[in-house]
């Protein structure tokens, strides 16, 4: 018997399809998915009193961020999706063979490690641009319902979906890096709602809020806690290099690392 | 690399075996490994545990790299096929499943990395008799059920090539009977099986040829025949060539 492969370039597309179809498989990227779509949105019921009280006292430096600072905890969303779609490959299989995973597997069927960390990734932002775009119109459109606040700026959504695509990047170079979920999940979760590291250096220093956790909200908020504005463009491309940066970083590790 | 096509080699030609391990090495675990599998055949790479078996099994698959040598599927390095699946089917440790996903979901992704069609899914959970489980989570498998659907994932692409690292291990006689007849009856259809144990006498009544491997090294390589000739058994000549026999 000999081979029926054909010759021709190597499959991109299904590789994308096949990493797209493994992402949806998990239970715990449907954690990040629902999570990400229906907090957003429930936080703007649970805000809005408060939001009202302090539009008509004048205490919001500027009305047409309101809608969109509800989105930051359906990014949880986004940084389960980059989280499991790597850490899912380093599970243990089981108790009968727990060095075995899927990362073999996965190798097994896209061997060049290049080629299948391109289609992953590809896959997660695939994913986690449906669920940004989708999560920020909705949030920004209840919040026009309930809030007076300026309509819906298609631009600042697309800025808010990029940024989406950027965190769910960002974990996922992250936990490649160490290879762990609960680390990157840990970091990022108690950063961004326990007590912000960036922000407290911000402090410190203006420059702390380029920060690659932090900048990319310059992307869709025109005020900032920190003081310190940067035009939406720059912090646009200071988010993506800290992205291709870490990428780099993490595809040279696991290029190198044994399966 | 298109595998159809090597300029310095000239068109592709069919090579005499599939599988190629050439001079392969990596400080402290294998020195100058050679052997082939040939197609029509079982062969049996046998030795005991830590001798090499998976890191030589591993390297074949491009998961790991040697510090010399290479190891080549019809001429060319794993890594090479566009469409791995269709040209080899490999089985190691474990089922290669993530264990919250079920044996379906697991083979679906599988298949469409290689673009392989859908219907392929079913048609081995039939072969390895898991259809009824289909949509049982991987991590509620038992250890045999585990090992077959890792089986129906080397399927896949209906590959001329077999590659599997102790398939038998956590297999009842029963499984362990039917795996010996499935791989009979896959190098009757011409496919090239190559499968690691260290249960000789397993490997006796399913191996046609046989390759020994002890501290890194092959020791003995050759038909069953060839390889028992002046001893008893296979196990015998395993324990002597080994050098585990008692003196």
């Amino acid at each position: 018997m000999i081979p029926v492969s054909v010759p021709g370039p190597r499959p991109l597309q299904s590789m994308v399809g096949a990493e797209v179809r493994k992402l949806l498989g998990l239970p715990t990227a449907w954690v990040g998915l629902t999570l990400g779509l229906i907090a957003a949105p429930l936080l703007v019921f649970v805000n809005a009193p408060a939001l009202r009280r302090a539009i008509e006292s004048g205490q919001i430096p500027d009305v047409s961020d309101v809608g969109y600072e509800n989105l930051g905890i359906g990014l949880l969303g986004a940084l389960i999706l980059g989280v499991v779609a790597v850490s899912s490959e380093y599970t243990s299989a089981g108790d009968d063979s727990p060095g075995a995973h899927q990362l073999t597997a996965t190798l097994l069927a896209m061997p060049r490690r290049g080629q299948m960390l391109t289609a992953k990734a590809a896959a997660l932002v695939l994913v986690a641009a449906v669920q940004g775009a989708l999560t920020a119109t909705a949030t920004v459109l209840l919040t026009r319902t309930v809030l007076p606040v300026p309509p819906i700026s298609p631009s600042r959504v697309a800025a808010a979906t990029l940024y989406w695509c950027l965190l769910a990047l960002l974990a996922y170079a992250v936990t490649l890096i160490f290879r762990n979920g609960i680390i990157t999940l840990t970091v990022f979760i108690v950063n961004s709602s326990v007590v912000s590291v960036s922000y407290l250096l911000t402090k410190l220093t203006p420059w702390a809020a380029y920060l690659p956790d932090i900048v990319g909200a310059h992307m869709f908020l025109r005020s900032h806690p920190s003081d310190v504005a940067i035009p939406p463009v720059t912090a646009g491309v200071v988010m993506a290099a800290w992205v291709a940066a870490l990428l780099t970083v993490a595809a040279y590790l696991f290029r190198r690392r044994p399966a | 690399m298109d595998p159809w096509f090597d300029a310095a080699r000239g068109p592709f030609r069919l090579t005499p075996h599939m599988i190629a391990i050439d001079g392969v090495s990596r400080p402290g675990i294998l020195h100058d490994v050679s052997f082939e599998a040939h197609p029509g055949r079982v062969t049996g790479f046998l030795g005991p545990n830590g001798a090499g078996k998976t890191s030589t099994v591993r390297i074949l698959l491009g998961l790991d790299r040697p510090a010399q040598g290479k190891a080549t599927i019809f001429g060319f390095p794993y890594a090479s096929w566009p469409r791995p699946l269709t040209v080899v089917g490999a089985l190691l440790d474990g089922s290669g499943a993530h264990r919250a996903r079920s044996a379906r979901s697991h083979l679906r992704w599988m298949a469409a990395s290689n673009g392989l069609p859908r219907s392929r899914v079913d048609e081995v959970l039939e072969i390895v008799g898991l259809t009824g489980d289909a949509r049982k989570r991987a991590g509620r498998f038992s250890l045999g059920m585990g090992r077959r659907l890792g089986l129906a994932a080397a399927l896949l692409g209906d590959p001329p090539a077999l590659v599997l690292d102790e398939p038998l291990n956590g297999l009842d006689p029963a499984g362990i009977r039917w795996m010996r007849t499935f791989l009979r009856q896959c190098a009757a259809e011409g496919r090239t099986v190559l499968l690691s144990s260290h249960l000789m006498t397993e490997l006796s009544s399913t191996a046609d040829d046989v390759v020994v491997i002890s501290n890194g090294r092959v020791v003995a390589r050759g038909t069953v025949a060839e390889v028992t000739a002046g001893h008893d058994t296979l196990e015998d000549a395993f324990l002597a060539l080994t050098g585990a026999a008692p003196r």
